[in-house]
């Protein structure tokens, strides 16, 4: 009872006269944790870009909920979450602002101006920010004056604050120690909250670059040059596979 | 040996040269019937009528300069703020308009701009006649255009993987929108809006003397019955009035995080808006055309008007921002730098704040007295007036920028005045020239004032043919106005471009 929730039919991505992306195929089912592999410039980034929809392939379709993705409406659109690898944080806005701006999806305009104007409620944001082990003293810290670590799980709060299904996260882990790596790790992956008050995103596809850490996963891609080389359940995974794209 | 090298900073002082047609025309026009005039007219500076009457005719134009500058500057900044939005990329990024609308609403704003609102001023009241609110409206037309401007560039900021990603959140539009612009509004409101006030009210004054009201008017009329004891009592109060508006606002500190001074300041804000558009209504639907009625005057003949009249006019409105655009770049730096201490730094920034202060048509028709009316005067005139403005600049930023190079230099035994050349201002020309070619544009608007006073250029055709009701004339001068503006505006951006 496979059904998929995201797809790519024969995806290529030009930037320039580079081939990006070179003729992918993928299908993300519900309730899949997938890690994405692959060496720096391999085109991680942008695989997923095209697959939360910033970036419009050259070539090829991507359907969400085995719809076209242009065709969906902002609410169906929004059952996606991304970590960016780069964080895309507003600088200039405290830390529980750009967590609140998670929320923006399921409130109104009236939401947005309050939260710029500080006077809404951040309970649900410190929340989160709780959960990824965030002080309290930086809550109302700008952007800017924050530590590469804090910055990550700001933007991971951000996102996880979204409570999406799908959750696209490039690279989560860096910047953070191994404890905290664990913590989120748990976070993005599994209900490890003990009061059941949140919920994991049922799928997630995480760039990464740690293999110690596959073993919390269902399933591989190895991408190399914009090509997937392999597509694997993780107990299929060999050490040749792994070879062909370091 | 010692070539002049072209970089920056003898960029910066060759434009000087326009002093030498210049001081010839100027050498040549030169007559001494009206030297007791100007004697009196420096005298009377330190000497201002003082006395009962006169302190109450002051607060009672103060108020209407304050009134109108205030009002059109908050209009102008609110609205300013919404078309800077609306003519920003982000804009049509987020909704998804085609390019081609930001394009129309960039272009009808750069053809508003154009027209300096001395000129929408004398258009409205030739239109609706003398009347309180046309300074508000005249101020604000071209000052929504040239605020959108800035707002617009600043918005333009906004890192683009930002939009990408608060766009992924997929929220309603309006609040990506508003998250995003958010900072760089604010931003552009603090270190621009707060100094438009005082534009504001320095355009209020100019179109004071064309009769608007406030305390120009009272300049205007003072300088007529050469009453210059009076008009000084008045340049004194203007002064005192720029000066606390600059105090308060510096010690003002927007503090966005504060609860109630932010809904404050919405509240203002929508109180704002609102009661604008009611007014514009108002005065719309409550206002004879008086002579716009008149169908005929719409396509009167103008048989006196040639061709040949016209390009030489437009070729005189080149020159004369050419020539008053060289002083404003090259004088500052040149006075400073021979002038290099402190005496004399205290009095030119005495003489800076003078030329700021008085309006040009002041300046100009006190020049007037022991000149003929001329490009060159004229150019001398609006020259000066901007050299006050760029010498201001370029002081706060000498005064804030590193002097161990100059210190340094200045132990070493070079001489003062090139330690200065090459320890202070060679690290500032670059920022300094970059500055200038955005006063030019302003220059290139403000030739419309001193054109109408001295008789030169457009200015002067756009008077003569709105006082004859040649509508076609008027529209023609516009477009020509707009067409110098424009152009200019293209050069000094790419001048800009390549210095930044
Ligand atoms: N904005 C861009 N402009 C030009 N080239 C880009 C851009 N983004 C990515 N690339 C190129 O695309 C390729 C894949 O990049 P990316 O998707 O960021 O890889 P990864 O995330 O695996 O490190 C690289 O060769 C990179 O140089
Ligand atoms: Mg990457």
């Amino acid at each position: 009872m496979n059904n998929t929730v995201l797809e790519l039919e024969n995806i290529s991505y030009k930037y320039k006269n580079d081939l990006i992306l070179n003729k992918i195929n993928l299908k993300i089912n519900s309730g899949e944790k997938i890690a994405l592999l692959g060496k720096s410039g391999s085109g991680k980034t942008t695989l997923i870009s095209v697959l939360n929809g910033t970036i419009k392939p050259t070539q090829g379709e991507v359907k969400l909920f085995n719809q076209s993705f242009e065709e969906l409406d902002r609410k169906q659109k929004s059952k996606i979450t991304t970590i960016w690898q780069d964080l895309r944080l507003i600088e200039d806005l405290s830390a529980e602002q750009n967590v609140n701006c998670g929320l923006l999806a399921e409130n109104n305009f009236y939401f947005a101006f309050k939260n710029l104007l500080n006077i809404s409620s951040f309970k649900k944001a410190h929340k989160y920010m709780k959960l990824c082990r965030l002080h309290n003293s930086i809550y109302d810290k700008k952007i800017r004056k924050l530590s590469g670590g804090q910055k990550q799980r700001v933007a991971i709060a951000r996102s996880l604050i979204q409570e999406s299904n799908i959750l696209l996260a490039d690279e989560p882990f860096n910047n953070l120690d191994p404890k905290l790596i664990t913590t989120i790790k748990n976070l993005l992956l599994e209900n490890v909250d003990k009061n059941k008050t949140k919920k994991s995103p049922k799928t997630a596809l995480v760039a990464l670059h740690r293999l110690d850490l596959l073993n919390d996963f269902d399933k591989v891609i190895g991408i190399r040059d914009g090509k997937i080389f392999f597509n694997l359940k993780r107990n299929n995974l060999k050490k040749i596979h792994l070879e062909k794209i370091y | 040996m010692n070539k002049l090298k072209l970089n920056y900073t003898s960029l910066s002082f060759l434009p000087i040269l326009v002093c030498i047609p210049l001081g010839y025309q100027l050498i040549n026009n030169i007559h001494f019937g009206g030297f007791k005039l100007f004697q009196e007219f420096l005298i009377s500076s330190f000497n201002p009528k003082i006395d009962n009457e006169i302190i109450i005719t002051v607060i009672k134009r103060l108020n209407e300069t304050i009134l109108i500058g205030f009002f059109s500057w908050l209009v102008s900044i609110i609205f300013g703020a919404f078309f800077g939005i609306i003519s920003s990329n982000i804009f049509y990024k987020i909704f998804n308009i085609p390019n081609f609308f930001y394009r129309i609403v960039r272009f009808f704003l750069t053809i508003i701009r154009s027209i300096h609102e001395v000129v929408w001023g004398i258009l409205l009241m030739q239109i609706y006649g003398i009347n309180f609110s046309i300074g508000i409206i005249a101020i604000c037309i071209p000052y929504i255009a040239v605020n959108s401007k800035v707002f617009a560039e600043q918005l333009e900021t906004i890192d683009y993987k930002n939009f990408e990603s608060i766009n992924q959140i997929n929220g309603p539009k309006f609040s990506s929108l508003l998250t995003l612009i958010w900072n760089p509004i604010i931003y552009t409101f603090k270190n621009f809006g707060l100094y438009r006030l005082e534009c504001s009210i320095r355009s209020t004054v100019i179109l004071g003397l064309f009769g608007i009201g406030g305390i120009g008017t009272s300049i205007f009329l003072s300088f007529q019955t050469l009453n210059f004891r009076e008009l000084w009592t008045y340049l004194w109060s203007l002064a005192i009035l720029i000066i606390l508006s600059g105090l308060i606002f510096k010690k003002i500190k927007f503090n966005t995080t504060n609860k109630i001074l932010s809904i404050f300041f919405i509240s203002i804000f929508f109180i704002t808006i609102l009661f604008s558009f009611l007014y514009f209504l108002y005065f719309i639907f409550n206002n004879n055309f008086e002579n716009f009625n008149s169908a005929s005057s719409l396509f009167k003949s103008s048989s006196d008007f040639r061709l040949f009249d016209f390009l030489k006019l437009t070729l005189e409105t080149i020159i004369l921002s050419l020539l008053s655009t060289g002083i404003a770049i090259s004088l500052p730096p040149l006075v400073i730098g021979i002038f290099n201490n402190n005496t004399s730094k205290i009095f030119i920034k005495i003489f800076a704040f003078l030329l700021r202060l008085i309006p040009t048509p002041v300046i100009l028709l006190t020049l007037l007295t022991f000149n003929n009316p001329s490009v060159s005067l004229a150019a001398l005139t609006l020259g000066l007036h901007n050299a006050g403005i760029t010498s201001k600049l370029l002081f706060t930023n000498l005064d804030s920028q590193d002097k161990r190079n100059y210190i340094a230099m200045k132990s070493l035994g070079i001489s003062k005045k090139t330690s200065w050349l090459l320890g202070l201002f060679s690290h500032q020309a670059k920022s300094y020239l970059a500055y200038c070619a955005y006063r030019s544009d302003i220059i290139i608007r403000e030739t419309a004032i001193v054109g109408v006073i001295g008789s030169v250029g457009l200015g002067w055709q756009l008077q003569e043919s709105l006082s004859s009701f040649a509508w076609q004339e008027v529209t023609l001068v516009l477009i020509a106005y707009s067409c110098i503006a424009i152009v200019g505006e293209l050069i000094n951006g790419k001048i800009k471009n390549s210095l930044t």
